[in-house]
């Protein structure tokens, strides 16, 4: 299945992209998601924390996804 | 021209010669009935203009008058700033809400929603990028008294984004010169200049008394701190952040909502301020006015859009995404 990534702020500067397509398997989920984006993009989001959305609406993470769902990573920012 | 209650009071005491004119509709004087040296009541399209002496024209809210007299070139003409409304509530008040004409012919807000505004107590902790608009337009909308936290001084990297400053304030206090700024521009307000940092030994003193609390800091602890206050003393917070192009605006702790911490229990280990970051002048200024916007929507109690929903707004592509997190408290 195909899932799309949102990616905001520190996220988004770190993987030089605000949207991506990520190809997952039938059944994984939110954490899966952000598990593997971590893992294949080596050391880019190390010490960045990010809360998770999916489809606008947070999640702890056991999310099942589904074909075509968006999921946002959101890292908080502390800037004023 | 235009003139206000107040200055067209004096003049009826001065006994000075006008001719005053309600060209409202008879529905509109019943429901707003004024009584004003005998007014003549007049439809548009006759007016008895004479330029004799001044002529004070008169609709429900001062706004149709002003477009009588401007598209007309009526001479010698006023327009009573606020109309009727404005009028009514002087009378009765001796209070004159015309300069918030504007906003009170606004159906949500009116007369009502203007002294929920003009009554109201509003803590502003930080006065960088984020609390120079939002203090500036809380007081501007006629918010009661605000209350500017911040010990920080104001610096020659600070003037990109933070309005309220100039570079003859440099090295000064911000609360300090906030005060004088704002306290040249807006005469209604009573403000209150707290130099200091809140921490967790003067956070209850300085937050208990207010009835909503603008989070304009540049730090998480300080947020973290604010957010414990908010939401022990249940008085609302509207938080606002910044991260380069982009800006975050939420309202916590609102009658049991979800606060900072049900929002983003973790913390990143890389820094972000807008001191290492860096930071586009203008994104403060449109967050910092969004979270002046929520915090009006509160006090005159209508429905803020952003109890337990995130909005992140991009400055580059002007995308703006909510995020719902009222379920995972």
């Amino acid at each position: 299945m195909k899932i799309v990534l949102k990616c905001f702020s520190q996220v988004k500067y770190a993987l030089n992209t605000d949207e991506m397509m990520i190809e997952l398997e039938d059944g994984q989920t939110a954490s899966d998601l952000e598990k593997i984006i971590r893992k294949k993009t080596g050391e880019k989001l190390k010490g960045i924390a990010v809360q998770i959305a999916v489809n606008k609406e947070y999640s702890d993470g056991s999310t099942v996804l589904h074909n075509g769902d968006e999921v946002a990573l959101i890292p908080p920012v502390q800037g004023g | 021209m235009i003139i206000t209650p107040d200055k067209l009071h004096s003049w009826i005491l001065e006994n000075k010669k006008i001719r005053v004119i309600d060209i409202r509709s008879e529905e509109q004087t019943e429901e707003l009935p004024i009584n004003i040296l005998g007014a003549i009541v007049s439809s548009v399209e006759s007016l008895p203009i004479q330029i004799d002496r001044p002529n004070i024209l008169i609709c429900q809210f001062g706004v149709i008058t002003e477009e009588v007299i401007a598209s007309n070139q009526l001479e010698n003409s006023y327009s009573l700033l606020g109309g009727a409304l404005a009028w009514t509530n002087y009378k009765t008040e001796r209070k004159d809400l015309s300069r918030w004409s504007r906003q009170i012919a606004l159906p949500e807000i009116g007369i009502e929603g203007q002294k929920r505004l003009n009554n109201s107590k509003v803590a502003i902790v930080g006065l960088g990028g984020l609390g120079c608009p939002a203090a500036n337009n809380l007081a501007a909308c006629g918010i009661g008294s605000l209350r500017l936290i911040d010990g920080d001084f104001v610096e020659l990297s600070n003037l990109h984004r933070q309005p309220l400053y100039g570079l003859d304030d440099i090295k000064q206090k911000k609360a300090n010169v906030a005060l004088s700024s704002l306290s040249k521009k807006y005469d209604t307000i009573d403000l209150e200049a707290v130099p200091v940092m809140l921490d967790s030994n003067n956070s209850k003193k300085l937050l208990e008394d207010v009835d909503i609390i603008i989070d304009s800091t540049d730090n998480i602890k300080t947020r973290i701190e604010i957010d414990k206050i908010s939401k022990d003393l249940k008085i609302p917070m509207v938080y606002g952040g910044l991260y380069r192009f982009e800006g975050q605006v939420s309202v916590f702790n609102f009658k049991g909502s979800p606060g900072y911490l049900d929002l983003f229990p973790k913390k990143s280990k890389n820094s972000d301020k807008c001191s290492e970051a860096g930071v586009i002048g203008m994104l403060p200024g449109i967050i910092g006015n969004i979270q002046a916007l929520e915090a009006v929507k509160l006090i005159i109690g209508m429905d803020s859009a952003l109890i337990g929903k995130l909005l992140i707004y991009d400055s580059l592509s002007h995308s703006i995404n909510i995020m719902d997190y009222n379920k995972i408290k």
